[in-house]
């Protein structure tokens, strides 16, 4: 008994082991490596290890090396919390995070609360930076420019036709999580705030997924587009079925999150062409060294096929370390300037904070919208970044 | 007419996806009928069935179906030795230990799966995946139909064995009365392990057969685990008949319910019968209000 | 149960008791000042106070009366909700909304309980668990009253004289205060009828019955008892994560770990919850990064472990094993 007391104890008092800051430029990351989110998190450690070996061959922060200092949240939000404690003790000037938006959410409001600046780089959110707070600043695009690039989209489709409107109707179908709940409110505002009817509209909740009643529906009331938010199983299992129950639109539009993973071709296979998606970048945008970034982080995945998460922590620690070279290393205020002060082109694309439509230090950078054509993913939207041509409408199912 | 073609095709599919539940609900119904024990777990092997079926299409191209020659008496002798380890030495305890105890295997069990084979979802791409058959008006997904009419062919067989062969008849005196079947020389403790590693195997099972439909995550063994108890308390505990009932009944209930109520709810509709038979009618819909020994 | 102290204490052991008050003393003392002593580890302390004190008050229910439930994460997020949208929308101070989140765990617990309490053992259980998913869909459906899938954000909260509840500082002391009445509360009640009554009705309902117990009426005052103090703590929870997404709060998950940490500290002792939510996630946060992707898997491992060779839970065998020391040296005539 008196030894599993010692042990306890030990247990107890091997908590606070003594963390020296590292000398020299210093940057925190935080991000989900372990638990359900583990495979965003390996995207990110291929994004930071290609970002922190560029950074470092050009010269480090003011010619000394860059150190980061990497912590696991394990998909938990209290030990984010722990994490990001542990990095402020450190000294450590910046942090990045993270994730999820449930767990970026309480650690951008922590980081808020000890006037620390901090950095966010895939976590979309709105509230993060609506109205977000001085100390907080995000490089990835928000939840709602999800929809809008869709609705963008529409509307350039509708206007190259001249006289009609051969997108009029909209059937709406997402998951409960955030992020989909926050697309989807998205949608249904810019559906009626551009003209569009919305005709229907299902949420589900995540879990074993048997879309065909919802879909049935959806036929029964010929949407021109039909609208869909969701993660990667459910995207595959969706498109899958919408085949089969053949419902048939003219458009196909995927709110990012599932759709945009290469996951969601090697699954949905011919079910996925022409599905036009939203999505935060991809290889062939025409942005300065996007093609070399992707061989980039291929490499550093194993050759597995890296996804936008892995070029939104690149892009983040480009930004970070930009910041970190215009700032003092020991005041958060100075950083914090720095960081307004940011206006840098990236392989991601321009990264510069503003304050917008009620968002502050948001990079106002657009989104994109790829479509899947012979089995790959082809960059249709916006013009300066398109690779090709949209295919629209696209054919009925029975005629493919 | 739309409306008439629509209804019948959602019922068409919820009786399909009721047929699976059904098997899910038959292992754990079986597994609580001669144990008493309500394994958290079953659930889990579920998702052991679809992983399983993944490795052995991904490294010698097995087709899914043949899978089921190996995942069935792989999951047989996993519940054996689960048993063997921990359930056996729970024999007299407390109703209480042996679920906090399923409820621990179910936590490894995910958790190895994870360490295994990450956190994507998986799924499995076969030819005829997204093929569809034409039953008049109605169009039927390919694989959904094979796993209905294949699980509901499988409980046909395991009844067969249960009423037929020895050891079934065992197995329900052992159910019926346990006290009673050591009596009459049947060792009960032996036909526990096989209870249960039948369950795990009808499991694996549906994972096997489901897995060319949906998709994998190691997470996803609780949702199955939740629609087993479900389907089984629907049923009645230890009812086997009644869980085929219970299991078509949900199928088909959260079927109309998503197509015609709020799809948002879609569970709870399940959820909600299954609190209403466990309040009102704990014998299960089908079952007869008996005093176990 | 300890049996009456009619076993006399040798002299030679006081050494041994005054040992043990000087480390229970510089444990306490060292809590109370955790903030000036370890100014960095806050966060985590109060992560942990939490949980202390829903393990605890899970326990009332769990652990005394004997009915596991796996759906208090239901009452979590009442807590936290009524905090977030008590301020949001209806500008609630804190000090209204937590009393309110308190009487409605209470309603809830009730209405719960006069429906579910006829079930017994499992079947109880597995209702908690089909309570909790219901009410879960119900919050992240209805937009009306939670904002729905997205979340919302609880950015400003009234001070109560003067304090700024969002100060992690404020927070600690908040949560220290919380786990320490939850403890009392049970060291209180255990001693007293109703700690009696809970215990009759755990080991046999019938026997209870027949001795003048209403089990029902005691498995709701606890329920009722075990609900209001979660909720009292989401409130708390709340304010710490100040940023609420359905999910993450009504989870089936976040209700399994609150049953857990109370099993394997030891159900049914005044002591266990604590330790068990002390070992778990201190255990969590060091081996976040030794054993980072095994942390999980070592959680299933050691509740089957505990069922199997530790059944009464670490404080639970460690009581068992002083009573059984005692006994064997007062045979030993020593």
């Amino acid at each position: 008994m008196r030894r599993i007391g010692i042990l306890f104890l030990v247990l107890v008092l091997g908590i606070p082991v003594a963390h020296a800051a590292p000398a020299g430029p210093v940057l925190g990351v935080i991000s989900s490596f372990t638990g359900r989110f583990a495979e965003f998190g390996e995207q990110h450690r291929a994004g930071l290890a290609v970002a922190l070996e560029e950074i470092n061959a050009r010269g480090g922060v003011r010619g000394q090396r860059l150190v980061l200092l990497v912590e696991d949240d394990t998909s938990s939000v209290t030990a984010a919390l722990a994490a990001a404690e542990r990095l402020i003790n450190q000294n450590v000037p910046l942090v990045l995070c993270c994730y999820s938006s449930s767990i970026t959410g309480p650690v951008a409001q922590y980081f808020t609360r000890q006037r620390r600046p901090f950095l966010v780089f895939t976590s979309s959110d709105d509230a993060i930076t609506r109205p977000g707070s001085e100390w907080v600043f995000r490089i990835n695009q928000p939840s709602s420019t999800y929809a809008e690039v869709l609705f963008d989209v529409f509307d350039a489709l509708n206007q190259a036709s001249g006289g009609r409107r051969p997108i009029q109707t909209v059937a709406l179908i997402h998951g409960n999580g955030a992020f989909e709940t926050a697309v989807a409110t998205a949608a249904e505002g810019l559906a009626k705030g551009r003209g569009y009817t919305l005709v229907d509209k299902q949420s589900y909740d995540q879990g074993l997924t048997d879309f065909r009643p919802i879909l049935n529906r959806f036929k029964a009331r010929s949407p021109d587009a039909l609208f869909m938010v969701s993660y990667a199983e459910d995207s595959v299992a969706l498109m899958r079925q919408v085949k089969e129950v053949g419902l048939n639109a003219k458009i196909y539009a995927g709110g990012a999150a599932g759709f945009a993973l290469p996951g969601f071709l090697t699954g949905a296979r011919d079910a996925a062409e022409y599905v036009v998606t939203a999505t935060a970048w991809t290889k062939d945008v025409k942005y300065p060294g996007a093609q070399s970034l992707y061989e980039r982080l291929k490499r550093a995945l194993g050759g597995k096929e890296p996804s936008y998460h892995a070029a939104q922590a690149y892009a983040g620690l480009l930004t970070a370390a930009d910041a970190l070279r215009r700032a003092s290393l020991t005041d958060p205020e100075s950083l914090r300037r720095a960081l307004r002060e940011t206006n840098l082109m990236t392989a991601y694309g321009p990264i510069r904070f503003a304050d917008f439509r009620g968002y502050r230090n948001q990079n106002p950078l657009k989104m994109i919208a790829e479509q899947v054509q012979r089995g790959q993913f082809v960059t249709v939207y916006p013009q300066e970044a398109a690779v090709g041509r949209i295919l629209f409408p696209a054919p009925p199912w029975d005629r493919r | 007419m739309e409306a008439l073609v629509a209804f019948a095709q959602n019922l068409a599919g919820g009786l399909l996806i009721g047929g699976v539940y059904a098997l899910i609900g038959v292992g754990l119904s079986l597994v609580f009928g001669v144990m008493r024990v309500i394994n958290f777990a079953h659930g889990e092997f579920v998702a052991v069935g679809m992983y399983l079926t993944l490795l052995l299409y991904g490294y010698w191209g097995l087709d899914p179906y043949l899978c089921l020659l190996v995942a069935a008496p792989f999951g047989y002798g996993l519940g054996l030795l689960l048993e063997r380890l921990v359930l056996s030495r729970l024999i007299d305890a407390p109703p209480d230990s042996t679920l906090l105890a399923t409820l621990g295997i179910a936590l490894v069990v995910s958790n190895t799966l994870h360490l295994l084979f990450g956190g994507e979802p998986r799924s499995l791409y076969v030819g005829y995946a997204t093929a569809t058959v034409r039953l008049g008006p109605v169009t039927l997904s390919v694989p959904l139909l094979i796993a209905g009419a294949g699980t509901l062919a499988l409980i046909g067989a395991l009844v067969l064995f249960l009423s037929r062969s020895e050891a079934g008849r065992a197995i329900r005196a052992t159910a019926q009365n346990r006290v009673g079947a050591e009596l009459v020389g049947i060792d009960t403790l032996a036909h526990h392990r096989l209870t249960f590693g039948l369950g795990t195997a009808l499991s694996v099972v549906v994972g096997v057969v489901l897995i060319p439909l949906l998709f994998v995550t190691p997470a996803v063994g609780g949702t199955y685990t939740l629609k087993a108890f479900v389907v089984t308390v629907l049923g009645g505990l230890g009812n086997l008949a009644g869980a085929v009932a219970g299991g078509m009944l949900l199928g088909v209930v959260e079927v109309l319910g998503a197509s015609y109520l709020a799809a948002g709810y879609r569970d709870a509709y399940g959820l909600v019968a299954f609190l209403a038979v466990l309040l009102f009618r704990p014998q299960g819909l089908f079952g007869r209000a008996v005093r176990r020994v | 149960m300890r049996p009456a102290e009619v076993i006399p204490q040798p002299a030679a052991f006081a050494v041994d008791r005054v040992l043990g008050w000087a480390a229970g003393c510089g444990v306490l003392v060292g809590i109370a000042l955790l903030p000036q002593l370890l100014p960095g580890y806050l966060n985590l302390g109060i992560a942990l106070l939490v949980l202390v004190g829903w393990a605890t008050a899970w326990d009332v229910l769990g652990g005394w009366t004997g009915q596991v439930s796996l759906g208090h994460a239901a009452f979590v997020g009442l807590g936290a909700y009524t905090l977030g949208l008590g301020a949001n929308t209806y500008r609630m101070p804190p000090w209204v909304s937590a009393p309110v989140a308190v009487l409605l765990a209470v309603g809830l617990a009730w209405a719960w309980g006069r429906v579910t309490f006829r079930l017994r053992g499992p079947y109880f259980t597995l209702s908690t668990i089909a309570v909790a998913e219901i009410l879960r869909l119900g919050a992240i459906n209805e937009r009306w009253l939670t904002g729905g899938g997205e979340g919302i954000f609880v950015r400003e909260l009234a001070r109560p004289l003067g304090l700024d509840l969002f100060d992690r500082h404020v927070q600690y002391y908040w949560a220290l205060l919380y786990a320490a009445c939850a403890v009392a509360l049970v060291a209180y009640l255990a001693p007293r009828r109703f700690g009696y009554q809970m215990r009759a009705v755990r080991e046999d309902e019938e026997a209870a019955q027949a001795a003048g117990v209403d089990p029902v009426a005691v498995k709701l005052r606890a329920f009722m008892l075990s609900a209001g103090l979660v909720a009292f703590g989401g409130v708390l929870y709340g304010a710490y994560l100040s940023a609420l997404v359905p999910h993450a709060l009504f989870d089936l998950r976040l209700s399994v770990q609150i049953a857990l940490t109370a099993i394997i500290g030891g159900r049914g002792t005044v002591w266990g919850p604590a330790v068990g939510a002390v070992l778990i996630v201190l255990a969590a946060e060091l081996f976040r990064n030794l054993f980072a992707s095994a942390n999980l898997l070592i959680y299933g491992l050691l509740i089957v472990l505990v069922v199997l060779f530790a059944p009464r839970g670490i404080v639970g065998q460690w009581e068992r094993w002083r009573v059984r020391r005692r006994y064997a040296r007062s045979v030993a005539g020593r």
